[in-house]
């Protein structure tokens, strides 16, 4: 017994300001990042069957996100998260509308943390998954997950103190 | 003691067991320079939410709406409503359904959603998080699991304290296609930890199913990784209810 198309599209309308967040945090780009859920979107449509009765929506959503999104880096190359500079020019453009250079400064540095180590920071440290469910959306055992987590973290703390001018 | 800044991680995830983090907070306490360390970990996680939780509260994109809708969706007027309302009114079902028709704020698992009975939409949501409403926000605030209520279309399983002390409470909704969760108080609002469709099993003769049985797989690992001891006795629950399930 799976959910029912209809009710499985309004749980994904629900679902779908977190994993713009989430999409967000890793793509960094704004377009990139709605592409990146839409394209998600589209393939948990259709695989809904998979879907078990019992599963929790999110965690299977942030993993298809995920999933996702590293067939994404993988079509770009892996050097590929350095954007072009007109959408460079584009974001700042977004994010200087709200007056957030400070928010701008951190999603710089998560852009610059290695992939693995920005999802485990994106699912734990924003999405508030607990280490279990960001290891299982990664597919992961507990100890990678809080190891990436760690080091994303020091990483993330070293930059963020380095442009600490940007807070004020 | 000394702590691994892995540990101290932990503390500010919530992913210490209530023992450590009893012992972590007395060290902290004593020493300053132990309370920093945290306190630098706790403040990456605010910085973190600042700078992305304002994606929250922006439009969706229509694109991504119809991505969701099918291409046969009605196409609103884009028009915006914020996430964030301040002094969030109690929706009713036709404001709900606006607002779903809007395809701004959509709300809703499960039949309860689709074929709300008068008391509104179990499952509302607010600032991304999903949030008890309608019938099932009053049955978690009011009911007892140690004294069902008759009738009722929600059945709470059990009550207890979390890690954190705050209140949750396991439920089902008795609908055609049950949906058991677990739920726990968060300031004026029950957040929805799991929600889960339950396995069919067959009508109870007469009588009420025996608390937590067949509860969904989900449903039952996060009830036992939330909770931090029994569940509530009967007076315990009540004088919870008495104290608005403040912690």
């Amino acid at each position: 017994m799976s959910a029912s198309p209809q009710a499985l599209r309004e749980a994904l309308v629900a679902l779908l300001p977190r994993l713009r967040r989430f999409a967000r945090a890793l793509a960094r780009d704004v377009h990139d990042a709605d592409d990146l859920v839409q394209i998600a979107v589209e393939r948990a449509l259709t695989r809904s069957g998979q879907l078990r009765p019992d599963a929790p929506l999110s965690s299977w959503m942030f993993g298809i996100v995920r999933n996702a999104w590293l067939d994404e880096l993988r079509a770009r190359g892996r050097r590929a998260r350095v954007f072009a500079p007109e959408e460079s020019a584009e974001r700042v453009g977004d994010a200087s509308q709200g007056g957030h250079a400070e928010a701008l400064a951190v999603q710089d540095a998560l852009a610059r943390l290695p992939e693995e180590q920005c999802e485990a920071v994106a699912l734990v440290l924003i999405e508030g998954f607990s280490y279990k469910e960001a290891a299982h959306i990664m597919e992961v055992p507990i100890g990678t997950l809080t190891s990436r987590l760690a080091r994303g973290r020091e990483a993330l703390q070293e930059m963020l103190d380095e442009s600490g001018g940007a807070r004020r | 003691m000394s702590y691994s800044e892995e540990t101290l991680m932990a503390y500010a995830d919530g992913e210490l067991d209530p023992a450590a983090r009893a012992a972590l907070e007395a060290a902290m306490a004593a020493d300053p320079g132990l309370a920093q360390r945290v306190a630098r970990h706790q403040a990456l996680r605010a910085r973190l939410r600042a700078a992305l939780d304002p994606v929250l509260d922006e439009p969706l994109p229509q694109r991504l709406l119809e991505s969701v809708r099918g291409a046969a969706a009605p196409r609103p007027a884009a028009k915006v409503i914020p996430l964030k309302r301040p002094a969030a009114p109690r929706w009713s079902w036709p404001q709900l359904g606006a607002l779903a028709a809007s395809l701004v704020l959509g709300a809703l698992l499960g039949p309860l959603v689709l074929h709300p009975p008068a008391g509104g939409g179990a499952v509302i949501t607010r600032d991304g998080e999903m949030l008890a409403g309608g019938a099932l926000a009053r049955a978690l605030t009011e009911e007892l699991a140690s004294n069902r209520t008759p009738g009722s279309p929600v059945e709470i399983g059990v009550s207890f304290r979390a890690r954190d002390g705050g209140y949750c409470r396991s439920f089902q909704l008795r609908e055609e296609k049950a949906l058991a969760g677990v739920a726990c108080r968060e300031h004026d609002a029950w957040r929805l930890e799991v929600l889960a469709q339950s396995p069919p099993q067959p009508p109870a003769a007469g009588g009420y199913r025996p608390a937590a049985t067949a509860l969904p797989p989900s449903v039952a690992r996060t009830l036992d990784e939330l909770r931090a001891g029994e569940a509530l006795d009967a007076s315990a629950e009540a004088a919870a209810r008495a104290h608005g399930w403040e912690r």
